[in-house]
């Protein structure tokens, strides 16, 4: 379970990006989140959507707690985001579309590296790597060094260390952003998997096929701010337009 | 700690798979010492003989005077004498290579030696290394002419001839080979290791730091349950103990080279070798251990920061100016260690190096040297540690 309340989120401006927001800029901070509030169920997917640069990193790495809140509070898996940020950790799984891998070490190693940050027993994570490069496909290439890899290969060993501890949360960050067709449909497999297995499931994305794909409940934000949030169902249900991407202009635009 | 020491191994064996970083930590200190003295030495060497053995072309315009110095020339092997050239044509001759040296005897030359004045010869060449040892078998040849000059004008005053040297100076250097070589090896030591241990810590740190940003592995490891302090000590043990490799392989390749040249004459290499005794090598790189913590720890900050490798790099090259400066200051001769140089970083380094080498450093500023170095080290740790906690700084291109 993931719980945001009131979640806000400014950063210090440098001088250079407040001559890029313009003249009448007059703060030192902009706000990247503002006032966020969401709950994210176990055995659903949360979708988060919104257009590029409307806070939807920023909320995700709040999350994860690579950021800490300016205010408000986030409880992940039971856990103060701020105040025991490395239980948060242990229970998160984190992908992204752009996350990178060590190109020097093989996919064993790298998938081994991760359970050992997590702690895992040995023969739990013999059996648990096993399985996931069984299901991904992965022991062929599971020797080979990762900068020698195919893109899709790539894909697959970021997944199998994003899901190699078990979480009980897995946070999706754009995953699909620069992929194929085929490598996009295993994410969207896994997000469906992972939701089938019981854990709370959070996913950004700005592509609208996506949600139509998977969501259980959904979330827009836009430029820091939530403008929506319930399930996909009553989106669905309460559309003023003929398509949904036409609904998420629709509510952008009246923001 | 556990943690810490799984981050460690890893960025160890992924810096140690790194072809550029195992070039400049291992390669290039193993092999820029043999090839740099076996090169230049072997070269230097052969330039010499060259220059000794070579068949000098020498015009001899005597102006009918001195017969003698020209039987002393035609019975020089080494020179092929030509007896056809003008006044005017020298300057050409000599441009164009086809002669080496002129020698012009003036024409009242004989009978200027003969009233026991000085005779003036005119020595004519073309200014080059090479030429300058040339030019000293010929100076030679002209001062052995005037040694027999002057054998025969006190041969004829019928005077000793060691009535001419009044003072006769004995010099007895009391200072012992240690200390003789001390303060030269001494001098050039610290700017070996010191110098490699920067450049040795500084690739792997640019490659734990802005590297992984530019990778976006960064993030991976921030949302592992590690502890950002347990990634910064990791990353940091694997620069520290890069930068020490480094040095210690640099020392370690000069001292071998020093050992299997064959071009270093055989007393001053026995030297050499027993003024730079273990005892002192290992208390100098005692020193070497807190300062090379300060560069791993600065490198870091600094790798933190950039968010590329590339801008790594260029934050990191104005760096390398402020431990060359230092050491530059080392090698002055009245710099001393004294309590203040002992608190000056890199520079207290390479005079406290100098002192152990020469054998006279005191307990006092040593200690004092020691507990700068741990103190700037603990400080810059410190400081890295926080910074790496910064979210400004880790998300710094986001």
């Amino acid at each position: 379970m993931i719980v945001l309340d009131k979640v806000s989120k400014k950063f210090r401006l440098s001088k250079k990006q407040k001559r890029e927001i313009g003249n009448g800029y007059k703060s030192n901070f902009i706000w990247s989140v503002s006032d966020v509030s969401f709950k994210c169920q176990p055995g659903r997917i949360f979708t988060l959507v919104g257009p590029n640069g409307a806070g939807k990193t920023t909320t995700l790495r709040m999350i994860a707690t690579m950021l800490k809140p300016s205010s408000g509070k986030i409880r992940v898996a039971g856990y103060d985001t701020v105040k025991n940020p490395e239980h948060v950790r242990k229970n998160i799984g984190f992908l992204t579309g752009t996350t990178g891998l060590y190109a020097r070490l093989t996919p064993k190693e790298f998938v081994k590296y991760y359970a050992d940050l997590n702690g895992m027993d040995e023969a739990v994570f013999k059996k648990r790597r096993d399985d996931l490069f069984d299901i991904l496909g992965i022991n062929e290439f599971a020797n080979r060094r990762i900068g020698k890899l195919s893109t899709g290969m790539k894909q697959k060993v970021s997944i199998a260390r994003t899901m190699i501890h078990d979480p009980d949360v897995v946070i999706f960050d754009e995953p699909t952003v620069g992929l194929d067709v085929i490598t996009s449909r295993s994410i969207i497999q896994l997000i469906k998997n992972s939701k089938k297995m019981g854990k709370t499931v959070i996913f950004s994305t700005h592509i609208m096929g996506e949600v139509s794909l998977i969501s259980d409940d959904l979330a827009i934000i836009h430029n820091g701010k939530l403008l929506y949030n319930s399930t996909y169902e009553n989106f669905i249900a309460n559309m003023k337009t003929g398509t949904i991407e036409d609904e998420f202009i629709k509510i952008i635009k009246g923001a | 700690m556990k943690k810490t020491f799984i981050i460690f191994k890893k960025e160890l064996l992924d810096t140690l798979r790194d072809k550029r970083t195992i070039l400049v930590m291992i390669v290039i200190p193993l092999l820029l010492f043999p090839i740099l003295i076996n090169i230049t030495t072997k070269i230097t060497v052969k330039q010499r003989q060259k220059a000794e053995e070579k068949i000098l072309n020498v015009a001899l315009i005597l102006n009918k005077n001195a017969e003698s110095f020209k039987s002393l020339l035609k019975g020089n092997k080494k020179i092929n004498l030509k007896e056809n050239v003008k006044e005017h044509e020298i300057t050409n001759k000599i441009r164009n290579g086809n002669i080496d040296f002129v020698i012009v005897f003036n024409k009242d030359f004989d009978s200027k030696v003969n009233a026991r004045e000085s005779g003036i010869v005119n020595l004519y060449y073309k200014s080059s290394e090479e030429v300058s040892i040339q030019k000293s078998r010929i100076v030679n040849l002209l001062k052995e002419f005037e040694d027999n000059l002057i054998f025969i004008r006190f041969k004829e005053l019928k005077i000793n001839r060691a009535i001419v040297k009044a003072v006769e100076i004995n010099e007895h250097d009391i200072a012992s080979m240690k200390e003789k070589f001390g303060e030269k090896i001494g001098g050039i030591l610290p700017y070996i290791f010191v110098i490699f241990c920067f450049i040795g810590a500084m690739y792997p740190a640019i490659d734990l730091g802005a590297g992984e940003k530019e990778r976006s592995t960064l993030e991976t490891l921030l949302v592992s349950p590690a502890k950002r302090l347990q990634i910064v000590y990791g990353k940091f043990g694997v620069i520290f103990l890069a930068g020490i490799v480094t040095a210690v392989i640099s020392v370690f390749s000069l001292f071998l080279t020093l050992k299997t040249s064959q071009e270093i004459p055989e007393e001053i290499l026995t030297i050499l070798l027993r003024i730079v005794d273990y005892k002192s090598i290992l208390l100098v790189f005692t020193l070497l251990i807190p300062l090379c913590v300060f560069f791993a720890a600065l490198l870091l900050s600094i790798s933190i920061f950039a968010h590329s490798f590339k801008e790594a790099q260029s934050i990191m090259t104005p760096f390398n100016f402020l431990v060359i400066f230092p050491i530059f200051i080392g090698l002055f001769p009245g710099v001393k260690l004294d309590a203040v140089t002992a608190l000056i970083p890199v520079l207290n380094v390479s005079l406290a190096t100098k002192e152990i080498i020469f054998g006279t450093i005191k307990a006092g500023l040593l200690a004092e040297v020691y507990i700068s170095l741990l103190i700037l080290a603990g400080l810059s740790l410190c400081f890295c540690a926080k910074w790496f906690q910064r979210e400004n700084i880790i998300f710094r291109n986001s």
